[in-house]
C-alpha cells in the first residue's frame, strides 16, 4: 500500500488566497468548478512541472493526466519549446511592432491545418470563439447561432446560459439549442429560423463534463456540412479542446469534412498563452473589419513556442503517438476495474480520455475512487475528459495502473459485492 | 400565465406567493418544534387555516396539539381565506392587506390572536437582530428555521420563477441532500424538472450538499461567506451528482432576491 498524500502547505496556501481572491482558485483550476470531491483528497496549489509530472507545493508529485487542462501535450518544460521562446524572449516579445514570428507562426498553420487560409491570433479559446461568432454575424447579417446541448465554448456571455450569474436575457436570446448528434432537431431549427441563423458552433464531438463523450453519428458532420452551406450558415469547429491530439490537419479533417472557421488553444504552444482562430479565405476579409484586439495578443515569445510546438508534434505524429498511449492507459484502467468487478467507462479519443465507474448513476463510487487515485500521486479529474502528453512513459501507465488497481480495491472494501 | 415583474431582479409576484405560503408559513411546522412559546399557543388546539390564492398557491396550515402541518389545497379547512391574487396575498404577509374569511367566521379569534403570534414568533427567528442571535440556543433555532425555509424556497422559486426554471429544466430527477452537519437536513426531489421539498433526510440521495456547522450555514445565509470558496475550505461538502447541485445552487442564488 502506498503512503497517502497530505497536503498542509496548500490549505495553508488556500487560507491565504480565499482572503484576496475570489473564490480562493476560481475556475477549472480551482475546487468546486474543477469537482475536488472531496477536497482534502485534492492539492490545491503546484510548484513545479516536467514531462509528465506535477509537484504540488507539500511535495507531492502527481503523474498529471489534467496537463493544466489541455496545454501540456508535449511534457511540461519541452526543451525544444522552451529554448525556442527563451530564444525569442532575448530578442523581443511584447513590442510595438509585432515579430514577424507572426508570419512565420501563421504560415505554419496554414501548412499544417487542412481547413485553414489564414490565421489570426489571441490569447484564449474564448477569444477566438467569440471572434469566430462575430466574423459569422458580420458575414451573414445574420444573428442567431446554433448550439448542441453539453457545450462549453469559453465564458463569454454569449456561451453562457440565462440562469448564471451577471447573464442578461439578452446576452443569450440568440442561442438556439439542438441535442448532440440530431441531424433532424437541426433541420427543423433552421426550418423554424429561416435566414436568421448565422452559425453552427460545435466541438468535433461531444465531450461536454458530467457524460460519457459521444462520438458523431456515421455521415452526421458530412450532412450538417451541406445543410450549413445550403443555409448560408457559417460552420464553426471550436478544437480548443481536442485541437492536434485528434489530428495535426484539425479535428474536422479528421472526420472527413471542412470548417468555416476552427479555432485553436491548449496544445497550440504547449503551455505558452496564445491561441488562433483560422478560417477559409472567404471569411479574410470580414475578420479584417472587425474591431478586435488586445494588449498581448501579438507578443513574439508564445509565437516561437508555438512554431516549435507544432514543428515538434508534426515530428513525433503527434495525434497517433497520443492515441496509442491513450490506448494503454484506457485498457489498463479498465483491465484494473473489472479485477475487482468495477464497469468502468472510458470514451472519447484515447488521447482526451473521458472516465466513469457506470456501477452507480449517482457517481459517488467514481468520486470515491478518483480521490484514492489522487491521494496516491495519480491526477485525474472526477467529470472532465482527460488529457495525454508526449512524455508520458510506460513506466508512467504501469504505474498508473498500479495506483488505479489499489484504489479500486480500496473503494471494493468498502462497497462490497 | 402573465407574470408581473416586480423589479429588476426579474423577481415576480407569483413566486413570491409560492413561497410566502409554503416557505415562510411553511416554516410554521418546524418553528412549533424547536420554540416551547409556540408550540403552548397551539397545544389544545385542533383548527386549520386555508390560503387560497387566485392565480397562485392553495393551501392550508393545520394545527392539531401542538403539531403544525402545511397540506395542499383549501379543502375541509376550519377558516378559509381567499385572496383575489398574489399580490393582495404577498401584501397579507408584508402586513399591508387584512385578510376577510370567507370560511369560519366564529374561530376568528384564533387568526386574530394565536395565529397572528406564531407569525411574530416566526419573524423574530427569521430576521433575528444581532443582539438574538447571541443567545446559542437561539441561534441554532433561527439558523434552522432560515434553512428550512430556504430550502422550501429553492423548490418553488425552481418551479414557478421565470429564469430559474432554466435552471431547472436542466436537472434530470432524483433527490438531493441538503443537510448542516450535526443540524437540519431536507431532501429536494426532483422529476421532470418538478421540485419538491421535503423536510427530512432522503434515504438514498443521488447528490448532497452538506455546510460544515451551523456558524456556516448562517454565515452563507447571511452572505457573509462565499461559497465556492468554502468549497475549497472544506466547509461545504458535495458529493454524487453534481449537475443536480450545480444547477439547484443557481436557483439557490435567487432565493435572497426574494426573501431579502
Amino acid at each position: 500500500m502506498r503512503t497517502l498524500n497530505t497536503y498542509t502547505k496548500s490549505r495553508e496556501a488556500f487560507s491565504r488566497a480565499a482572503k484576496v481572491i475570489p473564490s480562493g482558485v476560481y475556475g477549472h483550476l480551482g475546487p468546486a468548478e474543477g469537482c475536488f470531491i472531496p477536497v482534502d483528497a485534492f492539492p490545491l496549489f503546484g510548484d513545479r512541472a516536467k514531462g509528465s509530472y506535477l509537484w504540488d507545493v507539500d511535495g507531492n508529485r502527481f503523474i498529471d493526466y489534467m496537463c493544466a487542462y489541455g496545454p501540456n501535450v508535449l511534457g511540461y518544460c519541452d526543451p525544444d519549446v522552451d529554448a525556442a521562446a527563451r530564444a525569442q524572449m532575448e530578442r523581443g516579445n511584447c513590442m510595438t511592432s509585432p515579430s514577424t514570428k507572426m508570419i512565420d507562426f501563421a504560415e505554419l498553420l496554414v501548412d499544417t491545418v487542412h481547413s485553414a487560409d489564414w490565421a489570426f491570433f489571441a490569447k484564449n479559446g474564448n477569444d477566438v470563439t467569440t471572434l469566430a461568432v462575430m466574423t459569422a454575424r458580420a458575414y451573414t447579417y445574420k444573428k442567431k447561432i446554433v448550439f448542441f446541448k453539453g457545450y462549453y465554448h469559453g465564458v463569454s456571455p454569449w456561451t453562457q446560459k440565462i440562469d448564471y450569474a451577471g447573464i442578461l436575457e439578452e446576452d443569450v436570446c440568440n442561442n438556439l439549442y439542438v441535442d448532440w448528434n440530431d441531424y433532424e432537431g437541426l433541420e427543423r431549427v433552421f426550418e423554424e429560423n429561416k435566414d436568421e441563423i448565422a452559425a453552427v458552433i460545435s466541438q468535433p464531438y461531444m465531450h461536454g463534463n458530467f457524460a460519457d463523450n459521444e462520438m458523431p453519428a456515421e455521415g452526421f458532420w458530412q450532412k450538417v456540412r451541406k445543410l450549413c452551406t445550403e443555409k448560408d450558415a457559417v460552420l464553426i469547429i471550436d478544437d480548443v479542446r481536442a485541437g492536434f491530439r485528434m489530428d495535426i490537419a484539425g479535428s474536422d479533417h479528421y472526420f472527413g469534412f471542412e470548417a468555416d472557421l476552427i479555432c485553436f488553444c491548449k496544445a497550440l504552444a504547449n503551455g505558452y498563452n496564445v491561441s488562433a482562430l483560422c478560417g477559409k479565405d472567404f471569411l479574410k476579409n470580414t475578420v479584417s473589419s472587425i474591431s478586435y484586439t488586445g494588449s498581448y495578443w501579438m507578443s513574439a515569445v508564445p509565437f516561437a513556442a508555438g512554431i516549435a510546438c507544432i514543428e515538434k508534434m508534426k515530428k513525433l505524429d503527434i495525434a497517433n503517438l497520443l492515441n496509442a498511449k491513450g490506448t494503454k492507459v484506457k485498457e489498463s484502467l479498465i483491465a484494473a476495474a473489472q479485477k475487482f468487478g468495477f464497469d468502468l467507462h472510458v470514451t472519447g479519443m484515447p488521447s482526451l480520455f473521458y472516465l466513469r465507474i457506470a456501477d452507480d448513476p449517482t457517481l459517488a463510487l467514481h468520486q470515491e475512487w478518483i480521490a484514492e487515485c489522487v491521494k496516491r500521486g495519480i491526477f485525474f479529474t472526477n467529470h472532465h475528459n482527460h488529457f495525454l502528453n508526449a512524455s508520458l512513459t510506460d513506466e508512467d501507465i504501469a504505474e498508473t495502473a498500479a495506483v488505479a488497481e489499489e484504489a479500486f480495491e480500496i473503494v471494493r472494501k468498502r462497497h462490497p459485492l | 400565465m402573465c407574470k408581473k415583474m416586480t423589479d429588476r431582479h426579474h423577481t415576480d409576484e407569483t413566486t413570491m406567493a409560492y413561497i410566502n405560503l409554503y416557505a415562510v408559513l411553511g416554516a410554521l411546522e418546524n418553528l412549533v418544534q424547536v420554540d416551547e412559546e409556540a408550540k403552548a399557543l397551539i397545544q389544545n388546539k385542533k383548527i386549520s387555516v386555508g390560503f387560497s390564492v387566485a392565480g397562485g398557491p392553495s393551501a392550508s396550515l393545520c394545527f392539531d396539539h401542538g403539531n403544525c402541518t402545511l397540506k395542499n389545497g383549501v379543502e375541509g379547512c376550519d377558516i378559509k381565506l381567499p385572496f383575489s391574487g398574489v399580490k393582495k396575498f404577498n401584501g397579507m404577509i408584508d402586513g399591508t392587506v387584512t385578510p376577510i374569511p370567507s370560511r369560519g367566521f366564529t374561530k376568528i379569534k384564533f387568526l386574530l390572536k394565536d395565529f397572528t403570534k406564531l407569525t411574530d414568533i416566526l419573524t423574530r427567528y427569521l430576521r433575528a437582530s444581532e443582539q438574538d442571535l447571541e443567545d446559542p440556543e437561539f441561534f441554532e433555532k433561527s439558523t434552522a428555521l432560515m434553512f428550512y425555509t430556504i430550502v422550501s424556497a429553492i423548490s418553488q422559486i425552481g418551479n414557478h420563477d421565470s429564469i430559474s426554471r432554466a435552471s431547472a429544466s436542466y436537472m434530470q430527477d432524483g433527490i438531493i441532500r441538503v443537510a448542516v452537519a450535526g443540524g437540519p437536513v431536507a431532501s429536494i426531489c426532483v422529476k421532470n424538472h418538478w421540485l419538491v421539498t421535503v423536510k427530512k433526510a432522503p434515504k438514498h440521495p443521488d447528490a448532497s450538499m452538506e455546510f460544515g456547522s451551523m456558524q456556516i450555514a448562517r454565515a452563507l445565509f447571511d452572505g457573509k461567506v462565499n461559497s465556492l470558496a468554502c468549497v475549497g475550505t472544506g466547509d461545504i461538502r458535495m458529493s454524487g451528482m453534481i449537475t443536480m447541485i450545480d444547477n439547484m445552487n443557481r436557483i439557490l442564488d435567487r432565493v435572497g432576491l426574494y426573501l431579502a
